[in-house]
């Protein structure tokens, strides 16, 4: 069964034009310069300092670096990050 | 940014979440539903974050047994001022208290003044308000309005030619204009009397003067009855007349004629006559803007037909008028009445409305001699009719007699 969703997903947003991150389950991070980063579509917060935030996701972890950060809003699946982002890095999981 | 929005009224606060990773006390919130903002990490073992008031429950329930420690470390928002407002119980009473006794000052008449009329007048006037109960002290919603008390003053004080009422917050102000009374200066010297109206002379009383008309005869107005020229003959003699300087005297007397006039009437056959009882029933409401507030008096009377009275009488806040106003309305039961007469009914009311008509025009001491209906049609459902009426009265008037210059 998943090898055929695997299979279909790339289809949908190719030949429907359907928004990848809607399809894939992939977090969709909206960055205003280095300020603000606005990520949807996570699956919770791992690590959250003054210094780095790292948010899991449906194939390994996001880890966004900086300084001074606060979280400015939490809701489920979305994060709204100010700070001074340097950073911005995807983590495979480890198999 | 909707879930933090309007935080202020409901109220949020601040807690300290310690433990290890404190960062994942957070998340587990917000997998409940709870939405966290502002969230800053303290130091390695503390994180800090805005909750809404009414999430604490469930983030109590969420905290239970995972070993994080909280603390609230600000409060903030309405009902937390609220309730800070709210323990100094004496300040609110007197902020209430204050209000209270500002709007009741506000409805309170202060000073009446009285301007441009001398002090005798401007005593009656103020004795005539105090009557009306307008003096300093008086509840001004209790008051008539402006234009009220201008014709309540016009109408008792007689020396009062005009009076400008403004009411100014908490003073009444009054400009008055004295009437000065200047009195119509009879005829004096040398005069005639003539008629006013056309009519057959019944009876004259000439003390003085000489008559030139008799008992029977028909007059014109504007014919001399009494002259004040006691000299005969002046057309005759006019040679003599000349000579001799005519002897003039201020003609004074009464002559009564008879006099006639032609009155028209209608009087419909069917009327309806609306009677108000004197059951009434006072209702009082708070009304703003078009809502009514039933004060006093809930209940409508049981009347079948009513005629309603609304006086609406504004609260004032220091000069300002409030958008709050008390209603007085008084319901006064009515009763309409459907009176049909006959054409004869019809008509002799019609000779009385007539006969109650023509006294008015007529001067004091008319007497009505008879009267006849010439003529009474049915038309419309309205009777017609035309009345002839014979009156005894004076119709002597004084003239002045102007000497003719001489040549």
């Amino acid at each position: 069964m998943k090898k055929i969703h695997q299979y279909m997903r790339p289809l949908f947003t190719k030949y429907l034009a359907l928004p990848s991150d809607a399809v894939h389950e992939l977090p969709r991070i909206t960055m205003i310069g280095q300020i603000h980063a606005y990520i949807e579509n996570h699956k919770g917060i791992s690590v959250f300092t003054d210094t780095e935030l790292r948010l899991r996701t449906i194939n390994g972890y996001i880890q966004l670096t900086g300084n001074s950060f606060v979280l400015k809003l939490m809701l489920p699946e979305e994060v709204l990050l100010e700070g001074k982002i340097s950073d911005v890095k995807f983590i495979p999981e480890k198999e | 940014m909707k879930h933090v929005q309007a935080t202020f009224i409901t109220g949020y606060v601040t807690i300290m979440v310690k433990g290890q990773m404190p960062e994942i006390f957070f998340q587990q919130c917000v997998d409940h539903d709870i939405p966290i903002w502002n969230v800053k990490r303290v130091n390695p073992k503390q994180c800090e974050g805005n909750i809404r008031l009414q999430d604490i429950r469930q983030m109590r329930k969420i905290r239970r047994g995972t070993g994080y420690k909280i603390t609230f470390s600000r409060k903030k928002g309405l009902p937390f001022m609220f309730k800070r407002f709210w323990g100094k119980k004496e300040l609110v009473a007197a902020t209430l208290l204050s209000g209270l006794l500002i709007l009741l000052l506000s409805n309170i008449l202060w000073k009446v003044e009285i301007t441009g009329v001398p002090t005798d007048i401007e005593k009656k006037i103020t004795k005539e308000l105090n009557n009306s109960g307008i003096h300093p002290g008086a509840w001004t919603f209790s008051m008539d309005s402006p234009s009220d008390i201008q014709q309540n003053l016009l109408k008792h004080i007689p020396e009062l030619l005009w009076v400008g009422v403004e009411k100014m917050g908490t003073t009444i102000r009054l400009e008055g204009v004295e009437k000065i009374v200047v009195k119509k200066e009879p005829v004096s010297g040398p005069r005639d009397l003539v008629a006013t109206k056309k009519g057959i002379i019944k009876k004259m009383y000439v003390s003085k003067g000489r008559p030139l008309v008799y008992v029977n005869d028909y007059v014109e107005p504007g014919e001399v009855l009494v002259s004040g020229n006691l000299r005969e003959n002046e057309n005759v003699d006019e040679e003599k007349e000349k000579k001799q300087s005519p002897v003039l005297v201020s003609a004074e007397g009464e002559v009564i004629a008879r006099t006639w006039y032609e009155i028209h009437a209608t009087i419909p056959l069917k009327t309806t006559q609306e009677i108000l009882t004197g059951e009434q029933e006072t209702k009082y409401y708070m009304q703003l803007a078009d809502f009514r507030l039933p004060v006093w008096h809930f209940l409508n009377p049981d009347f079948e037909e009513i005629q309603v009275d609304n006086e609406k009488k504004p609260i004032y806040f220091f000069k300002w008028k409030l958008p709050i106003s008390i209603v007085e309305s008084v319901i006064n039961e009515k009763k309409s009445k459907q009176i049909s007469h006959t054409k004869k009914e019809a008509i002799q009311i019609g000779v009385e409305q007539a006969r109650r008509q023509l006294q008015m025009q007529l001067p004091k001491g008319a007497k009505i001699i008879s009267e006849k209906i010439l003529h009474d049609s049915v038309d419309h459902g309205k009777v017609k009719i035309a009345l002839y009426v014979t009156v005894e009265e004076n119709i002597a008037q004084a003239e002045a007699i102007h000497p003719k210059k001489e040549e």
